[in-house]
């Protein structure tokens, strides 16, 4: 297993994330070293002993051109873009590799520099085919910018023996990635990200020389949730994205920045669109959540925003086949339901993709029909501190610091597939700061190595009361940094309390005994984008008992999850379903009314720490589909309960009155009051018995887990190529 | 100093359209006013549209109060001569029913101000 020494994790540490550090504060920090002085083009910077001659570089504003440098990948050095004349070295030196020494003077525009670039770019161009008119990449490839900025005026290369340029057989790495092999310029960056980030490590390169090829040796599917982040590592067009083939060109799209909600973590993204249509979507960096990368469904599965759209407001005839009618037909017939019904036989319940905006207009116009039943399909324990507390159902620790974790303990969760992202931050701390980590429940694939403590929920007992035998124990009682993550799906079950009183005292053990106080143990790590939103706005966790009161009228928010079925629902039931897909939720559906999805809305979603944040438009709305917010609106108003706001901005006053969290965008609040949670839960720690089980063990099952992704094509691709590859011997 | 003074004679000696003061505007507004008037029932007559008097005479006025702020003496003549060419394509015919009746908007629809109104028409 690649485990990197502590000097690597300093260098990757880049200068955005310095400032969030720097406040976090902790017990030890290591003493500063001196700095030493190096001139850049004659102008002198101070820099830590250590640093690239292009790290420096970049402090004062000259960017080196670079192809296989990364800066969160390991230092490659095999490009030779960065080449720069350094004064007293006989041979220009490459940037990327090259530490700084006392008083060295860096030329990066001297002759020699430039002389020295010309010379790389030739050679990479004589091996590379001059395809750019039909290659995806163009308009957004390195070597097409650096060619023009630093290449020649004129080639030496002349095929006089008319052999043809280099050419590679391309690759099947599945679904998403297509390649181009004799496009490669081998900078080796996909194969960094692979088995560094990616953690698997199935490309490589064979041969040496002009017969130099980067591949998987044999052929095999890339078996990683981030492999499309090779597409956006790759500085020329050997890996582009399969589904995106031919679409569009960068100049002619728009790119709007948004949120993604298909995980809990809300990745930041761009979405790129062209004539109303989202082509794709890219990572936006944000050193908070995900850095730069972005995880597949996220990436990919936005070609379900085109299928399996409601389109318009449809509501079940004689024969109980949805037909399609005006807004105001089924506008008129939600009302009514909603206006008969009994205020104890109505029940509201929030699906995965619900925004925050939504919600609270749902739950408003709830409550001003004499009704509480609002509630989540996701089930939390309403004991002890209940969802009255925050912090007992967020990830506390914060995304971005559970790389400097020097513990981690995760409960029933596969962080894998449930937060992508989250995995590659404890597999950071995991490569580079030699931080343990250990799991109970099932044995599954996390990319790295964890100590498999059990899969029983009484070890957890064990480890909160400090009878565990388990080294675990031991190591979790020495940790500086500890971190404890339970996944969500954990606390549905009869048991769930009682495990999470017990998480909550092991946790707390643990933080009451750090010296450093800021550090937070305890991590809920929810499984959907709108459940922190909803427990904050005071939705009820969990339809059980609601739903067998046998509820009258059920109004359905983008409830897809099949926790409400016709089967579980009397008779005469009527069921309201407001949401963008044609999915579970729809097809037992009385009245219809189409919504807007993530990308098609300004809207609010909090994330599994409590940050909030908000998506912009990219697109309008399908068809005769309405933001969602307005929906509850105009219902209300025709139920004769009218909710006091009009737009968006007074909806959002709403949310702040309510919390004013809801609405600081991009910050998160400190979480308190562990303490108080803590002692709530002693009563209920009671004995538990059974075994943790998660629902997403391997790759196959990541895919399609929602509305959007299982109207994805791609999404099923990558399901049939990942089942066709378990079936391969390799 | 002096280019300022040679701007406000240019402005004080500018051309009249067709008053000398205000006061002869206002007289040929009135004969405007006046010739309009006395034609409404022949518009009625000739043109066969479904308005009364009244509802001429109103709009009429509402022209001419359209325009009350208006002081610049060679404004009020251009909008009176403009208000004689309307009364001559109206008396000679040259305008047909549909120019007459466009002046109350038949056709325009008002669009909706409230929020359920802009909600169904899926206007934002």
């Amino acid at each position: 297993m690649l485990r990197q020494p502590l000097t690597r994790a300093l260098a990757l540490s880049s200068p955005a994330r310095a400032a969030p550090l720097a406040v976090r504060r902790y017990a030890e920090i290591a003493p500063q070293p001196d700095k030493v002085e190096v001139f850049i083009d004659d102008k002198p910077v101070y820099v830590p002993p250590g640093t690239t001659v292009l790290q420096a570089a970049a402090q004062v504003g000259v960017e080196i051109p670079r192809f296989c440098y990364h800066e969160r990948l390991a230092v490659a050095g095999n490009c030779r873009m960065c080449l720069v004349e350094v004064e007293k070295s006989p041979k220009p030196v490459a940037a990327c590799a090259m530490p700084v020494m006392k008083g060295m003077r860096v030329k990066t525009n001297s002759d020699l520099t430039r002389k020295a670039r010309e010379g790389v770019m030739e050679f990479l161009l004589v091996n590379h085919p001059l395809d750019c008119p039909i290659c995806d990449q163009g308009g957004e490839c390195d070597l097409q910018d650096q060619s023009m900025a630093f290449g020649s005026d004129k080639s030496r290369f002349t095929d006089i023996h008319f052999s043809g340029k280099r050419a590679v057989e391309d690759k099947d790495v599945g679904p998403l990635i297509k390649t181009i092999m004799t496009r490669c310029i081998h900078c080796t960056r996909c194969i960094r990200f692979a088995s560094e980030v990616a953690g698997v490590d199935d490309l490589g390169t064979t041969g040496r020389g002009t017969d130099m090829q980067v591949g998987t040796y044999v052929e095999k599917m890339f078996l990683s949730e981030l492999s499309g982040n090779i597409i956006d590592l790759c500085p020329v067009g050997a890996l582009t994205s399969k589904p995106y083939s031919f679409a569009a060109r960068p100049w002619e799209t728009r790119r709007i920045d948004s949120v993604d909600v298909l995980d809990p973590l809300g990745s930041n993204i761009v979405v790129s669109t062209r004539t109303n249509e989202v082509l794709r979507i890219l990572p936006r960096t944000n050193e908070e959540i995900n850095e730069e990368w972005l995880s597949d469904k996220s990436r990919f599965a936005c070609d379900g925003l085109k299928r399996q759209r409601l389109v318009t407001p449809l509501m079940a005839d004689s024969r109980g086949n949805l037909t399609p009618v005006d807004w105001e037909d089924a506008v008129v017939a939600a009302a009514r339901a909603l206006r008969d019904c009994p205020p104890d036989k109505l029940l509201a319940v929030a699906g995965d993709m619900a925004d925050a905006e939504s919600l609270v207009a749902l739950k408003d116009l709830l409550n001003r029909l004499g009704s509480e039943n609002a509630c989540t399909e996701q089930y939390f324990p309403l004991e002890g501190a209940g969802i009255d507390l925050r912090s007992t159902y967020l990830l506390n620790t914060g995304i971005a610091n559970v790389e400097d974790a020097d513990f981690v303990l995760l409960i029933g969760t596969n962080v894998r597939f449930e937060a992508p992202l989250l995995n590659t931050r404890i597999r950071k701390a995991f490569i580079h700061k030699d931080t343990d980590v250990a799991l109970i429940g099932p044995k599954v694939d996390l990319t790295y190595d964890y100590v498999h403590v059990g899969e029983s929920a009484s070890i957890v007992k064990d480890l909160a009361s400090g009878t565990s035998a388990h080294e675990v124990l031991r190591k979790l009682e020495q940790a500086k940094r500890p971190v404890v993550i339970l996944g969500a799906d954990q606390l549905k079950t009869q048991e769930g309390a009682a495990l999470l009183a017990y998480t909550q005292e092991l946790a707390l053990r643990l933080q009451d005994k750090l010296e450093d106080k800021n550090w937070k143990v305890l991590n809920v790590l929810q499984r959907t984008a709108s459940q922190v939103a909803a427990l904050d706005i005071g939705y009820k966790p969990g339809v059980g008992a609601l739903l067998s009161a046998g509820p009258q009228v059920v109004y359905l928010l983008g409830a897809d999850s099949g926790v409400v079925t016709r089967e579980s629902l009397p008779k005469d039931a009527v069921v309201i379903y407001q949401g963008h897909h044609g999915d579970a939720g729809a097809a037992i559906a009385d009245v219809v009314l189409p919504g807007a999805a993530y990308t098609e809305k300004r809207a609010t979603y909090v994330n599994a720490e409590g940050r909030a944040q908000q998506t912009l438009p990219a697109v309008t709305p399908p068809g005769q589909a309405r933001e969602d917010w307005k929906i509850i609106r105009a219902i209300s108003e025709v139920v004769g309960v009218r909710l006091p706001y009009d737009n968006l901005d007074e909806v959002r006053d709403r949310l702040s009155q309510i919390s004013p969290a809801l609405v600081t965008y991009g910050d998160v609040q400190n979480n308190n009051y562990f303490a108080q949670a803590r002692a709530l839960a002693q009563s209920l720690q009671k004995p538990v018995s059974g075994n943790l089980d998660v629902k997403l063990k391997t790759l196959e099952d990541y895919f399609m887990t929602d509305a959007i992704s299982r109207a994805s094509p791609t999404m099923a691709k990558c399901v049939q190529a990942v089942l066709k590859q378990k079936q391969s011997t390799y | 100093m002096a280019a300022k003074e040679t701007v406000k004679t240019i402005c004080r000696n500018a051309r009249p359209v067709m008053s000398s003061d205000l006061t002869e505007a206002r007289r040929r507004a009135l004969g405007l006013y006046r010739a309009f008037y006395r034609y409404i029932p022949y518009i009625i007559k000739y043109f066969d549209i479904p308005k009364n008097e009244q509802d001429c005479r109103c709009k009429l006025r509402e022209y001419f109060y359209k325009h009350a702020c208006v002081t610049d003496v060679r404004v009020i003549d251009i909008l009176v001569i403009k208000g004689y060419m309307e009364l001559k394509e109206v008396t000679h015919l040259w305008q047909q029913k549909g120019h007459v009746m466009s002046h109350w908007n038949p056709s325009a629809e008002p669009k909706p101000c409230d929020f359920l109104g802009k909600f169904l028409a899926g206007m934002d």
